[in-house]
């Protein structure tokens, strides 16, 4: 995440907190799944470092949106696996469609001025 | 393979994380990061590739905790407890320092115990001296607004006789006091205490009863228990009211708080009282350590009085009441002493006869109160110097604590170093560290405060059993309760600030480096220990020396001649008269009781004497022959009416003329025998022999037989004072006291003359019986007192000085192990080492000895006064103490000092 005065911090927070809740739609995941997945989709474009993921998670556990389960599976170390809540969900059909309304934006204005 | 854990933590250390989620960040993190190493390795990267690889995943750790939500982050409960964050609220911060000292505490079981256990001796030493000032000084008298009474005593105008005594009031002067003086709202007056014989049946036990006005209670301004006090109508006509008032312990101990005392009768000196009221529990009279039994009204006099007395109500030459009275508002002592001056002055001119040359004076209240105890400036200088040797005490034991506080700080550098590495700050560190002293010292105050009540309750059984309801108990109230409290405090403060300061300045990367041992043995917290133990090792030598000079100073009171031989002699006392026995009976008694007692096996003499030893003894007027003075201006001699034989019994040598006959007796010639002290007043020339005296208010005119030597007759050791001796039987009537040497301990004959005279007279009482070692005891009784305190003191200053000393030795032969160790792999004898450990110990103690003398010398003039004439300076009291600590210091570093020299120098080198 970006330092302190950069103007779209929040968007960008956002954005990542968007990701996160997206991973988390169809099934739950630990936080190293989470860091993979989001670098595998993003084909290395986006990253996220330990030191900035896990303060993420924890906020979004904080708010209530996930909730994070420590979970101990036969030969392998105990892992937490973060699920989505239903104030999750929700939360993130909200943020999904004002994603959408402002990529769509984005694009118009963008699109405007390459027209 | 990494252990990721250690990076995770060594990166968030300073990061301010909620101690109770702390360990699962830390797991889930470095679950993570093995995550990722695993699979960079799988990948094909080499184990140093990717273990760079994955620290950068750390980058920006800092800024870990700026992301995290509130919660996590806020302090929790944990965190200031390890010297965290202010919350902002000084009570929960407190709060929870108490708690976290409380476990640290808990931590350190053996630490803690001997701190407190320290504490604990320190405050319950000065709590038990403290409940003695505030029984004897600050709450001596338990009546209405004390600051408003005083005393009125009858003086000599300067210039006439023996001036600067307080004597009492005659009864007459009183009353005239008590009607002319417009000072005061009241004025009570009061006799000293008087032996009855209170019956019942048969039996018959020793009462101590007290005459008093009818104002006195209401003058003080108190309220019975039970019943009511005088009344001023019923004791106004002489004789007419056998009422009583009994003193609160009386009524609790000798009759079991009867909850129907007030209407029953008792059978004092052979009257019938009726108990018409109880006196309030603490109320001893105007007195701050004796009580009577009972009040009586002073109209009652004809009936309790011996018969030399009984004219007490109409003879305005006899003073025999103190007077207490109470000052109108507004009105200053000054001024109340001119308006009584004023009608002394009138009362002169009035009756010359008897009040030439009497003034009057009033005195605050406390002269009286503390008449028999020395005055009260001699109970405070007492007190003061107690206050200050158990002050002294406590000092030792806050700083032994202190030195055990630094000892435990030094071991603890690392875990404080380790806070203020993750944020502590140092004021807050050091509010904490001084919490954890409070802490101590709090349970301290509450060890000390029983420690005080049990040190009380020993002090108290040192009193007289026979006379222990009359005595003052000691008095543990809230006052007293917060003077443990504050002292706890305060010596929390004294012994915790220091080290606290200390500690919490520790310095953040020597603490982490665990140099923290290395610093102990010769750093800055080192040479303050070592300031501390030399002046513990002074202050309890100045103790030590204390005691000894005390011990060496009674040892030397019992040595005084007190000009009679106290071996082998027994007095028993009784009043036959108290049980109705007349003169003739008396008279036949006395006779008999002497033959019957002579005759037993083991008796060497027998005599009968008005005075007790050591008593307070009465004084007459004697005029010589030819001398016309005044009643009042006649030289005062104490008058003592005496059997044949007392001087042989008494072991009293004859300097001049002969002793008593059986031959003078009632019609034969009036004779009396004088001391030394009283014919070289009278007669400075040496002619005393033979001249006459006559006493005041008896015209009999007494030849002079014979002249003895001065002894001892109020008080052990005193100023020699006149004294006049009486035949028995040319002065008949008063009350005699049985004298007895026997001819071996007269402990042996005891219970044998007890029991003959009970044979010859079942109704009279004799259970007061003391031999002379005895009254010897009972007149040192509070140098005992005072030597037994010091001593227990002394003991405990030397106990807590050499336990610091072996303490200090100890930790730091600990904590030098391995510069013993190198000394001895060198090639150091084990010998050398013993010397090098016992040498840092002895050096310490020689320093403080040297002070702790020069203290003394310096301190030992106030003492001087308590003395008994010692020196304060006496050489063996002095060496005496010093040899004492030092063989104790000498053994509490041979200890320490043996264990290092037995080593093993490569464990200690392994092991340092």
């Amino acid at each position: 995440m970006g330092d302190q005065n950069n103007p779209d911090r929040e968007w960008k927070k956002g954005g990542a907190e968007l990701l996160i809740l997206s991973l988390l739609e169809q099934q739950a995941r630990h936080g190293y799944d989470i860091c993979k997945l989001i670098e595998a989709r993003s084909a290395g474009a986006l990253r996220f470092h330990v030191t900035t993921l896990y303060p993420l998670l924890y906020r979004l556990e904080e708010r209530g949106l996930v909730q994070g389960r420590w979970v101990e599976k036969p030969n392998q170390r105990r892992r937490r696996y973060y699920s989505l809540t239903a104030e999750g969900r929700r939360m993130l059909a909200l943020q999904r469609q004002s994603w959408q309304a402002f990529v769509e934006a984005m694009g118009r204005v963008m699109g405007v001025e390459n027209a | 393979m990494p252990d990721w854990k250690l990076e995770v933590e060594r990166r968030l250390a300073a990061q301010r994380l909620d101690a109770s989620r702390r360990n699962a960040i830390v797991d889930e993190l470095s679950q993570h990061l093995q995550d990722r190493y695993q699979e960079l390795l799988s990948a094909g990267a080499g184990e140093a590739e990717a273990y760079r690889e994955v620290l950068e995943e750390l980058e920006n750790s800092d800024r870990f905790a700026a992301g995290l939500p509130a919660g996590l982050r806020r302090p929790g409960r944990e965190l200031p407890a390890q010297g965290g964050t202010p919350s902002g609220n000084l009570a929960v911060d407190f709060l929870r320092d108490v708690r976290y000292g409380f476990r640290s505490m808990v931590k350190a079981p053996a630490f803690s115990f001997f701190a407190v256990l320290t504490l604990a001796l320190g405050i319950g030493a000065t709590t038990t001296v403290f409940t003695l000032v505030n029984t004897l000084l600050l709450h001596p008298l338990p009546v209405h607004d004390p600051s408003r009474l005083e005393c009125v005593y009858t003086t000599e105008v300067k210039g006439h006789g023996q001036s600067g005594n307080l004597l009492p009031t005659s009864y007459l002067n009183l009353k005239d006091y008590q009607a002319r003086n417009s000072a005061f709202s009241g004025v009570g007056g009061f006799s000293p205490p008087l032996v009855t014989t209170l019956s019942e049946g048969t039996a018959t036990e020793r009462f101590f009863g007290q005459l008093v006005t009818s104002d006195y209670f209401e003058t003080l301004g108190i309220a019975p228990v039970r019943g009511r006090f005088f009344r001023r109508g019923e004791t106004s006509t002489p004789g007419s009211a056998p009422v009583a008032v009994l003193s609160y312990n009386a009524w609790k101990i000798r009759f079991d708080r009867a909850p129907d005392i007030v209407g029953k009768t008792l059978a004092i000196n052979g009257i019938r009282f009726t108990v018409i009221g109880v006196a309030p529990p603490g109320f001893l009279g105007i007195s701050a350590v004796f009580g009577p039994d009972v009040w009586l009204p002073a109209t009652m006099a004809r009936q309790v009085l011996p018969p030399a007395l009984q004219d007490i109500l109409t003879d305005r030459g006899k003073p025999f009441f103190e007077a207490v009275a109470r000052l109108k508002p507004g009105v200053s002592r000054r001024q109340a002493e001119a308006d009584l001056q004023t009608i002394a002055s009138s009362l002169r001119q009035q009756y010359p006869d008897e009040n030439a040359g009497r003034t009057v004076s009033v005195e605050p209240v406390t002269t009286a109160l503390f008449s028999t105890t020395g005055g009260e400036r001699g109970v405070a200088l007492a007190s003061g110097v107690l206050l200050v040797i158990v002050g002294l005490v406590l000092l030792i034991a806050c700083s032994n604590v202190a030195n055990l506080l630094i000892a435990r700080a030094v071991g603890r550098r690392q875990e404080i170093a380790v806070r203020l590495a993750i944020g502590a700050n140092r004021w807050r560190l050091f509010r904490q560290l001084l919490t954890e002293s409070v802490v101590l010292g709090v349970l301290g105050g509450i060890g000390g405060l029983a420690i005080g009540y049990e040190g009380c309750r020993f002090l108290w059984s040192f009193r007289p059993a026979e006379v222990a309801r009359n005595m003052v108990d000691p008095r543990i109230d809230p006052t007293v309760f917060l003077f443990a409290l504050a002292l706890a405090l305060a010596t929390s403060f004294i012994f915790g600030v220091a080290p606290s300061l200390r500690a919490s300045r520790t310095d953040l990367v020597g603490g982490l480096k665990e140099e923290a041992h290395l610093a102990a043995a010769g750093g800055r917290s080192g040479r303050f220990q070592k300031v501390l133990l030399t002046g513990q090792v002074a202050l309890s030598l100045v103790l030590l020396i204390a005691a000894s000079l005390f011990l060496r100073a009674v040892e030397r009171a019992y040595s005084i001649d007190p000009g009679f031989d106290v071996k082998n002699l027994a007095v028993f006392m009784m009043n036959p008269e108290q049980v109705g026995y007349d003169a003739v009976r008396l008279d036949e008694f006395h006779r008999e009781v002497r033959q019957h007692v002579a005759a037993m096996p083991g008796i060497a003499a027998v005599s009968w004497a008005s005075n007790l030893p050591f008593w307070s003894s009465p004084s007459r007027g004697v005029e010589k022959e030819g001398q016309a003075v005044r009643k009042a201006e006649a030289l005062s001699a104490v008058t003592n009416t005496v059997d044949v034989d007392y001087f042989k019994v008494m072991g009293i040598s004859l300097v001049q003329g002969r002793s008593f006959a059986d031959g003078d007796r009632e019609g034969s010639v009036p004779v009396v025998i004088i001391n030394e002290d009283l014919a070289r007043r009278y007669w400075p020339q040496g002619d005393a022999l033979g001249k006459h005296v006559h006493l005041i208010g008896d015209d009999t005119l007494r030849q002079i037989v014979g002249i003895v030597k001065n002894s001892d007759y109020t008080t052990l050791g005193e100023a020699p004072q006149p004294c006049l001796f009486l035949p028995m039987r040319q002065n008949p009537g008063g009350n005699l006291n049985l004298y007895v040497r026997a001819a071996d301990d007269p402990a042996a004959v005891l219970d044998e003359v007890q029991r003959a005279i009970k044979d010859l007279a079942p109704a009279v009482d004799v259970s007061d019986i003391r031999t002379g070692a005895r009254l010897i005891d009972q007149i040192l009784w509070p140098a005992r007192i005072v030597l037994s305190l010091l001593g227990v003191f002394g003991l405990l200053a030397l106990t807590l000085a050499s336990v610091g000393l072996y303490g200090l030795l100890a930790y730091s032969v600990r904590s030098r192990q391995r510069e013993i160790g190198v000394r001895m792999a060198l090639g150091a004898s084990r010998s050398a080492v013993l010397r090098l450990v016992l040498r840092q110990g002895m050096v310490l103690v020689a320093m403080g000895v040297a002070i702790g003398l020069a203290l003394s010398l310096l301190i030992g003039r106030a003492f001087s006064r308590m003395l008994f004439g010692l020196s304060p300076a006496d050489p063996l009291a002095l060496m005496g103490a010093s040899a004492v600590l030092l063989l104790v210091a000498l053994l509490a570093s041979y200890i320490p000092a043996l264990a290092a020299s037995r080593m093993e120098p490569m464990r200690a080198l392994r092991e340092g």
